[in-house]
């Protein structure tokens, strides 16, 4: 039971899949690891203590001793859903993905691979410098993978979005430098582990915006909200998302997405506290249009997959409303949202993925009737927009229910605009819905009616997409299996947020430099 | 040594693996030896002053060492990939090694010097070398050209510098490092001549190193010449007119009264080589003019370093992390160009960027090696580049230059875009690429090696910087 292993793992399977011989050998042995890897991220359940916010299977050496940098490694209540999200999606998405690739098939796998081992390492550094080298290395595989087996655009999207990330995440890198010499000044030696960060006292000055605490803040802000997307910082998803290979837009929504909202919950709320609290409207707002702007647009689109995309900025705005209540409520919805938004999305993505290889169109005015010619296909359509849309029974009712709890708990007039956003969710899925199931049989229905071809789904895919269904119904009847896991955690960060700690579980050190003193 | 059975041997050529094989492992002694004798010098405390020779002109200390290792070591790389490349191969080819070795030694001395005037004596040893190197090339046309403009500016520039050390001379009576040390702060504020001399000899450096305004020269120039040579100058040029620099620099010229000027020139400078090199590197097309504004925006990240460094109560941090840069950028551009030579086939023929297509599939290793070597130019962690960029931008917030720090990045983020460009189209474009000349092992072997190196000390980057930061210690 190591971290490093499962972090490194995948590594080890992307240079196994370099050596191996044909495309059928890759695709076989690729699924077989990745599952694999999935059981081994789950036997960390048992073993997960949940009554405790403490981080757990420590693993932690130095790295660069000069610098204070450690190879650190934990998991806790915030990281573990996440780590087991990321372990799901894969062999999902090497599934899914058995006939849409077929070119360059072990460059896939070889990045599909690296992908998840720096997603894995992302959300379980506890060093700030590991956790940036990751955050900026999962750019390189998700860049060659929209740019080789992305759509006709795919270049520039992918250049698009590796400077927009990167050009954030260096503000963060700045920042971490900053935090650092901090802990040179204040505990005498420098240290970038986040434990140690979270000990310093970091100025403020309410209203001065150039104070060490605000500007620090920001830093981190603006690489986070680049990731999430946040409106206005969105621009990269959808150019991504529609180039992207299926594969790659389900792991991008799914998985890398959630890398910026749970930088906010590890280092935004925690370290900055009181900047969260003075500033945190700038980014209510920036979420409440992202909800609306994501959600309208969304509406006027008439491609299935540009839809999806901007459901994502919306969706995704939900997930920083609830952070940013700042209550248990709403960062446990948040949380929640972030798995559901990564479950149906990411379903979404390869419904839509699934039909567009059949009919390589998706054009919504193409399509009309499809209902009667792939039933199979719409009953997972829809239980899937059920979830997107979160109706009661689903994973996303809970998840914006929760957020929604919390943000009227702190701040009633947003609320009212964030209901908007999920009238307008149901109004564009369904819309949708509408226009490709229903009615008179459309164009493509008509062609492939004509020349007797099924468009309805095969076993392999309804494989793919049961474990996504099975989980959103799981999620939405007994939501406290997986919070009741986090609980410790999150109840930690909201009470103890102005002097947070996180202590390490088992370790007989018994810190007593938690004081951050002069707040 | 190759000469040398050249000249016996009846002006008859020698076999070329000979004549590689030989500076070869002379260049790996020296590395070597360089190598143990800082390892030496840092295990002992007893040693306190690092001994000097030739009265005082040359010294041994940390620095000295490190850069004759990086020097000795881009030696070996440059002649290994020289044996195989159009430019360079073929008749001449142990006169070409023989100025190879001097111009090394020219820049050890550079490396070494404690004084002036042996700054400049080692800048003319290397920089005259070179100037025959450039027209001795295969290559018809822009290879001449290429010499006499570096040969014209490197002259005027040279020029400069001596008249800079004449004036620091006239004024303080004497060229030596040591001595500068203790008389430069007030000098500095109270003597205009010696202001004007400190700055002449900056510009100097800053032509050798192209920094913005001087640095015009270095497109044309490392397109015109040999790719072997290229890198050749782009590393090992760089590499000591930087610590030749450094030591000037050091001096503490910016710490008099009056030197806030300086400062705040010396950080406009720094910015706007940044700016310009990225952003003119952006709308090249041919592979090897790219790396050159690659190499004017490294030096705009390193005189960061260098500013921190000389600044009023500059710490040792800023200096180690000019070193380390400098052995970081040495190995990354090093291994580029590399990989541009392997793929030469043509002296006459440029290698554009759409030339690589479809090498990706041809050759996967080289097109990997590639690929690190740009990632790690473009700073993404965890390769050699990215530790380089993070001690200096960690030295100069530690100093308190945030926006130099901040330009630093503005620059990183622009100059990914050029860097990813030949990834594009090695990786995402289907065509087929041209077909590589032969199989050049010995550059196969240099690149792999210098690869090889960007991914294991960036990961283990934590030794290197120890050694450094106690290196560089003797210089304050």
């Amino acid at each position: 039971m190591s971290l490093s292993i499962l972090v490194f793992l995948p590594l080890l399977f992307a240079l196994l899949v370099w050596f191996m011989p044909n495309d059928r050998f890759v695709r076989n042995s690729s699924l077989v690891m990745a599952v694999f890897q999935f059981f081994h991220a789950l036997f960390f359940l048992p073993g997960f203590d949940s009554s405790t916010f403490a981080l757990q299977f420590v693993e932690r050496s130095m790295w660069v001793k000069t610098a204070g940098i450690e190879y650190f490694l934990a998991m806790d209540g915030i990281s573990i859903w996440l780590v087991i999200l990321t372990n799901l999606l894969v062999p999902i998405i090497i599934l899914g993905s058995w006939t849409s690739i077929d070119k360059k098939v072990k460059g896939f796998h070889i990045s599909l691979f690296v992908l998840q081992s720096t997603m894995l390492g992302t959300f379980l550094a506890m060093d700030a410098i590991l956790f940036y080298t990751f955050f900026e290395a999962s750019l390189i595989p998700m860049y060659f993978m929209v740019g080789i087996w992305g759509g006709k655009n795919r270049i520039y999207a992918s250049m698009k979005f590796f400077i927009y990330t990167m050009f954030g995440s260096l503000f963060m890198l700045l920042s971490i430098i900053a935090l650092m010499f901090m802990t040179e000044d204040q505990q005498g030696v420098m240290s970038s582990s986040i434990v140690e960060f979270y000990k310093l006292n970091i100025p403020f000055v309410a209203g001065e915006f150039l104070s060490t605490q605000t500007v620090l803040f920001f830093g981190f802000a603006i690489a986070f909200a680049i990731k999430v997307p946040l409106f206005p910082f969105h621009t990269w998803l959808p150019d991504a998302h529609v180039q992207a290979p299926t594969p790659g837009s389900v792991i991008l929504a799914g998985v890398m997405l959630k890398m910026g909202t749970y930088g906010f919950m590890r280092f935004s709320l925690p370290l900055f506290p009181a900047a969260t609290e003075y500033w945190g409207w700038i980014f209510l707002v920036l979420a409440v249009i992202g909800v609306i702007y994501g959600a309208l647009v969304a509406m006027v689109q008439p491609d299935m997959k540009k839809l999806v995309a901007y459901s994502s900025v919306s969706h995704m705005g939900f997930v920083i409303m609830g952070i940013f209540a700042m209550n248990v409520e709403g960062l446990t919805g948040g949380l929640y949202q972030m798995l559901n938004h990564g479950i149906s999305t990411g379903a979404l993505f390869l419904l839509v993925g699934m039909i567009y290889e059949r009919t390589h169109s998706r054009e919504i005015s193409d399509y009309g009737g499809l209902a009667p010619a792939a039933p199979i296909f719409t009953i997972f359509f829809i239980i899937v927009t059920m979830s997107s849309i979160a109706v009661p029974m689903t994973n996303g009712f809970v998840g914006e229910f929760l957020i929604m709890l919390g943000t009227f708990l702190a701040y009633k007039p947003f609320v009212i605009f964030a209901v908007l956003g999920v009238v307008f969710a149901a109004t564009y899925m369904l819309w949708m819905v509408k226009r490709v199931f229903f009615g008179p049989a459309g164009k493509i229905v008509n062609e492939f009616k004509a020349k007797g071809v099924s468009l309805d789904i095969n076993a392999r895919e309804c494989v793919v997409l049961t474990p996504l269904v099975l989980l959103i119904f799981w999620m939405g009847i007994f939501p406290n299996h997986f919070l009741d896991v986090s609980d410790a955690s999150i109840k930690h960060l909201v009470k103890n947020k102005n002097q947070y700690f996180l202590t390490i579980k088992d370790s007989k050190e018994k810190d007593t430099k938690y004081s951050k003193l002069g707040q | 040594m190759p000469i040398l059975v050249k000249v016996i041997n009846n002006n008859k050529e020698p076999s070329s693996l000979f004549t590689t094989i030989i500076p070869v492992i002379g260049g790996g002694l020296s590395a070597f030896f360089s190598m143990a004798a800082s390892l030496y010098i840092l295990g002992d405390p007893e040693i306190k002053t690092s001994p000097l020779a030739f009265s005082g002109a040359l010294v041994m200390d940390g620095i000295s060492l490190w850069t004759s290792f990086i020097v000795a070591i881009i030696l070996c790389m440059i002649i290994l990939i020289s044996k195989e490349n159009p430019y360079t191969k073929g008749r001449q080819f142990s006169e070409y090694v023989f100025l190879l070795m001097n111009s090394a030694v020219g820049m050890m001395i550079v490396a070494w010097s404690n004084d002036l005037i042996m700054t400049f004596i080692g800048i003319e040893v290397m920089s005259l070398c070179l100037y025959i190197l450039i027209a001795l090339g295969n290559e018809t046309r822009n290879s001449k050209e290429a010499s006499i403009k570096y040969f014209i500016l490197g002259s005027f520039a040279s020029a400069i510098f001596l008249y800079g050390i004449a004036l620091i001379y006239g004024t303080l009576g004497t060229t030596y490092i040591h001595e500068i040390i203790q008389g430069a702060r007030d000098m500095i504020s109270i003597n205009r001549v010696f202001m004007l001399g400190s700055a002449m000899v900056v510009l100097g450096f800053a032509f050798k190193v192209s920094l913005f305004p001087f640095f015009s020269w270095t497109p044309d120039v490392y397109q015109g010449s040999g790719t072997p040579l290229t890198a050749f100058m782009a590393t090992g040029v760089k590499v000591v007119s930087f610590v030749a620099f450094l030591r000037f620099i050091t001096t503490n010229i910016l710490g008099g009264d009056h030197s806030e000027a300086f400062v705040t020139t010396l950080q406009w400078l720094a910015v706007i080589t940044i700016i310009v090199g990225n952003v003119a590197a952006i709308l090249q097309n041919d592979l090897k003019r790219i790396l050159a504004y690659s190499s004017v925006a490294h030096s705009g990240y390193i005189l960061i370093g260098l500013i921190v460094a000389g600044a009023d109560g500059g710490q040792s941090i800023g200096a180690s992390g000019v070193i380390f840069y400098l052995f970081a950028y040495a190995v990354m551009t090093l291994g580029a160009f590399g990989v541009v030579a392997v793929f030469e086939k043509d002296a006459d023929k440029p290698i554009m960027v759409d030339d690589l297509k479809g090498m990706a599939k041809a050759h996967p290793y080289m097109a990997l090696a590639f690929a690190i070597f740009m990632l790690s130019l473009a700073g993404i962690p965890p390769t050699l580049g990215f530790f380089g960029k993070f001690y200096l931008f960690a030295a100069a917030l530690a100093e308190g230059f945030f926006w130099l720090a901040l330009w630093g990045v503005i620059g990183s983020v622009i100059s990914v875009y050029y860097y990813l460009r030949p990834l594009v189209v090695m990786y995402m474009y289907d065509e087929e690429g041209m077909p590589m000349a032969d199989q050049r092992a010995a550059t196969r072997i240099a690149v792999t090696f210098m690869a090889f190196l960007v991914v294991v000390i960036g990961l283990a980057s934590e030794p290197f910087y120890t050694k450094i930061a106690a290196s560089v210690l003797s210089l304050y």
